[in-house]
């Protein structure tokens, strides 16, 4: 049986998923770095070797995310929305509307039973509507990533962040503390402003249950329940919520290698 | 930035002091002051009547008045270049742009919501490079084919700058990209109001040539810069007053304030 390779070349994250026909093979990640080129020949080298499988054996490769033109083996690129809603409906075919928290950039997308894309909003303009605010105040905190939702979860009153701006936010924080506010309170702040963002853009593309959330914002579990709140909404989240864009790329190169009959 | 500008009755300058604000120092304009004092060689009691502007006007607690930093500065600016319509101020968190008619203000447009188009942009890239403030400006006259840098988002463009960097591209390339950027940024805010000449700028960033020169290509007219940029909000303060106390001795209503203390804001406690 041939293998599929998608690879999501982030602007933070390189991820990769193989599969063997619709069976995940393995999955591998990596600091993008300041090089996707190397990044995308990396990300390769890794999930063959995870697989104990030769290049030759895969079949069709999409690449997706910023640096998906630098994939020099990938046959096809395609657009990091359409990849994260196909991502999204193999794992709940009832998703109908797909939160993806991105390091650069936060996207909501409305789609059908098959995963087809309905309408969309991309906020990718601003640090403060993406992964990269959290990560600018975990800093700041000198908070590990990983433990910044639990602990904004603690948060009695959080703390109003009031530009909207990540640099300027990055300040407030720092008076915060100075002011002797708690950790938690800051770090409820910034989800809460994230989560306000996020669900403004839910509101504007029209929220349609069921609703899921992925991306690597989605591995922060705090960040999850903020939006919750916000929404007043369940969300499915799927176990490795930062490969659903790439296990959607892997999809699609198995539909191309099909519909161009290609080996 | 606190800034304290000391004239006499005919508009001479006396002394003027800049110095970092600072988290705890935005209580501390007293130290400022007495500064200024001792480089006047005046004292507090010889001073006649005392404006606060700026976004810390009420942490003084030794003046008379606080007047909103738009109308000193484009007094200030007016001062400098009388014949000035349109006055550019980028300053470390906020830019404005104000329409100025002999000395007062008629209208503006600021932005303080978003470090782009804010001194804080360069600062913050600045760090990045690993390069001070003041050498940006030279270095990025010598670039001959700048890069398009983006001007939404100050961490966005932290980044494009290092990708811009590690494929290569020359370190006065990217700079100039960069005060493109906020050039651009800031002529677009301006626009919203009519550009007219004169059209002075001011504020910290006005010290940086390279965006002067960016300035004036995207409002495609000369720029004005005084010899002391970051001066004219604390000048204009200063002017303000004393022609408030001309106001006030007309009316017949001036009263000196006697025994003025020079004492720290308790603002925080």
């Amino acid at each position: 049986m041939p293998y599929y390779l998608g690879v999501d070349i982030g602007s933070g994250a390189s991820k990769g998923v193989l599969t063997l026909g619709a069976a995940v093979a393995a999955r591998h990640s990596l600091r993008t770095g300041v090089n996707y080129r190397l990044a995308a020949n990396e990300l390769r080298a890794g999930l063959l070797q995870k697989a104990g499988v030769a290049s030759a054996d895969i079949a069709a490769t999409v690449a997706t995310g910023q640096g998906a033109g630098m994939v020099d083996y990938a046959g096809t690129q395609a657009a990091d929305i359409r990849c994260c809603s196909r991502g999204m409906n193999s794992l709940f075919p009832g998703v109908r509307t797909i939160i993806d928290v991105e390091g650069q950039s936060t996207q909501v997308m409305r789609v059908n039973e098959l995963g087809q894309i309905i309408n969309f909003v991309i906020s990718e303009k601003c640090a403060a509507g993406a992964g990269r605010f959290l990560e600018i105040i975990a800093n700041v905190m000198q908070t590990p990533l990983q433990d910044i939702g639990e602990l904004s979860l603690k948060s009695k009153s959080p703390v109003v962040f009031t530009t909207g701006c990540a640099v300027f936010g990055e300040s407030e924080a720092v008076s915060r503390v100075a002011e002797g506010v708690s950790k938690e309170d800051i770090l409820g702040g910034v989800h809460k402003a994230l989560a306000d963002k996020i669900a403004s853009l839910v509101e504007r593309v029209g929220m349609e249950p069921e609703c899921g959330i992925c991306g690597g914002g989605a591995l922060n579990a705090g960040l999850v329940e903020w939006v919750q709140r916000r929404l007043g909404v369940k969300l499915l989240v799927p176990e490795q919520p930062d490969f659903v864009t790439a296990l959607g790329a892997a999809i699609l190169a198995r539909e191309e290698a099909k519909t161009t009959g290609s080996r | 930035m606190t800034k304290v500008v000391v004239i006499d009755g005919s508009d001479k300058v006396l002394a003027s002091v800049v110095r970092h604000t600072g988290a705890e120092h935005r209580r501390l304009a007293n130290l400022v002051m007495e500064e200024a004092l001792g480089q006047a060689a005046v004292a507090i009691d010889d001073i006649t009547y005392i404006i606060a502007t700026g976004y810390g006007r009420i942490s003084v607690p030794f003046a008379d008045k606080q007047v909103t930093e738009l109308t000193c500065h484009a007094r200030g600016v007016a001062f400098f270049f009388p014949k000035v319509r349109t006055a550019i101020d980028i300053g470390g968190q906020d830019a404005k742009a104000m329409k100025v008619k002999d000395g007062k203000l008629t209208d503006f447009v600021m932005s303080d919501k978003c470090a782009a188009g804010t001194g804080r942009f360069l600062e913050v890239i600045a760090q990045a490079l690993g390069l001070k403030l003041d050498e940006l400006g030279p270095l990025s006259l010598k670039s001959t084919r700048k890069v398009p840098v983006s001007n939404i988002c100050t961490v966005f463009a932290q980044q494009e700058v290092v990708n811009h960097l590690s494929e290569g591209t020359a370190l006065e390339d990217v700079v100039a990209g960069l005060h493109d950027a906020i050039a651009g940024r800031v002529a677009r805010m301006a626009r919203r109001l009519k550009v007219e000449p004169d059209v002075v700028f001011t504020g910290g960033v006005a010290k940086n040539v390279g965006v002067v020169k960016a300035l004036e290509d995207n409002l495609g007219c000369p720029v004005l810069v005084p010899s002391e940029p970051l001066l004219s909000g604390a000048l204009g303060a200063a002017l303000t007053a004393r022609e408030t106390v001309a106001k006030l001795q007309a009316q017949g209503t001036f009263a000196p304030v006697k025994g003025r203390k020079l004492e720290a804001a308790t603002f925080f406690k």
